[in-house]
């Protein structure tokens, strides 16, 4: 797939240029990449960019990622758009409830490239 | 020092995602996984996996005190639920700016807002990587047993850089 537009959403911009970079290193053709600090900023730029992809953080003030997601399939913003969660929180329900908020992925901290790639690689081909 | 205020506020909330019905049964106690708490190589494993992984570096655990240095950067990650305490991570300027440019790519030469942005980075991912080696805590729900500060604090070192981590727990019986 080429030319993929995506939203980093994490409240750290330091994780926001490391999932950048893992994702070029993937060998995604990032056409565009939209960051936001926190899942409200992450809902504006939904409602005014059109997105192949969103890599979100969960653990984040304000609102955090499994907020952001639920939010984005109750808005029915980015229908059909893949979203991957990235975060430290590994345990089985963290995944469960990733799923059910309606994510497609979920990388977990730290991780390197080749995960990146492993994980995205199939949703981009499939959506 | 300088502090990172954006991970010490974590010190305040449960870093654990919306409860909701799919909370599983939370454990009455970590009794039965003190040992893997305190088991010094989850700490040295967390340590190794997250520097190898994001930064590139191999590191091991170090005998020596860690070198003081005038400015220092720490950062604090808190554990709530089943067990109450925090992960601390503090180092030298000097080492702050090697762990920022490792982790980034980027050259750095004062502790700027980045660099310790890095840091708190690099502490969230070590205090999610040692409480994920304990199946109890990775599922994190549940009430702290008040017992007495439980302190795990080793030095590391990289190259010719060295920095401390600490796990702090005030619930471990």
């Amino acid at each position: 797939m080429n030319e993929i537009r995506t939203l980093i959403v994490d409240d750290s911009s330091v994780m926001r240029k490391i999932v950048e970079r893992s994702l070029r290193q993937a060998g995604l053709d990032l056409a565009v990449v939209h960051e936001a600090g926190s899942g409200t900023e992450g809902l504006d730029l939904l409602k005014a960019k059109q997105v192949d992809l969103i890599m979100s953080d969960i653990n984040m003030p304000s609102m955090d990622g499994l907020e952001f997601l639920r939010q984005i399939r109750a808005q029915n913003l980015a229908p059909g758009v893949p979203v991957v969660m990235i975060t430290t929180e590994s345990s089985e329900e963290h995944v469960k409830q990733a799923i059910l908020a309606g994510a497609q992925g979920y990388i977990r901290k730290p991780f390197t490239a080749e995960q990146v790639k492993e994980r995205v690689l199939p949703l981009l081909n499939a959506a | 020092m300088l502090f990172n205020g954006v991970r010490a506020a974590a010190i305040a909330r449960p870093r654990v995602g919306v409860k909701n019905e799919m909370e599983p049964t939370m454990p009455v106690s970590l009794r039965e996984s003190v040992e893997l708490v305190s088991d010094p190589r989850n700490l040295d494993a967390s340590v190794e996996e997250v520097f190898q992984l994001m930064l590139g570096v191999s590191c091991r655990r170090d005998a020596g005190p860690v070198v003081q240095e005038q400015e220092s950067v720490t950062a604090v990650v808190g554990f709530g639920g089943l067990l109450s305490g925090a992960c601390v991570f503090s180092c030298g300027a000097s080492a702050a700016l090697k762990i920022a440019g490792h982790l980034t790519g980027m050259e750095f030469q004062e502790i700027d807002d980045t660099v310790k942005d890095g840091i708190g980075e690099i502490c969230n991912m070590l205090a999610g990587a040692w409480k994920g080696k304990v199946p109890d805590l990775a599922a994190n729900c549940g009430l702290s047993v008040p017992a007495p500060e439980f302190q795990l604090r080793h030095a590391y070192r990289f190259a010719d850089t060295s920095f401390a981590v600490t796990i702090v727990c005030d619930g471990l019986q």
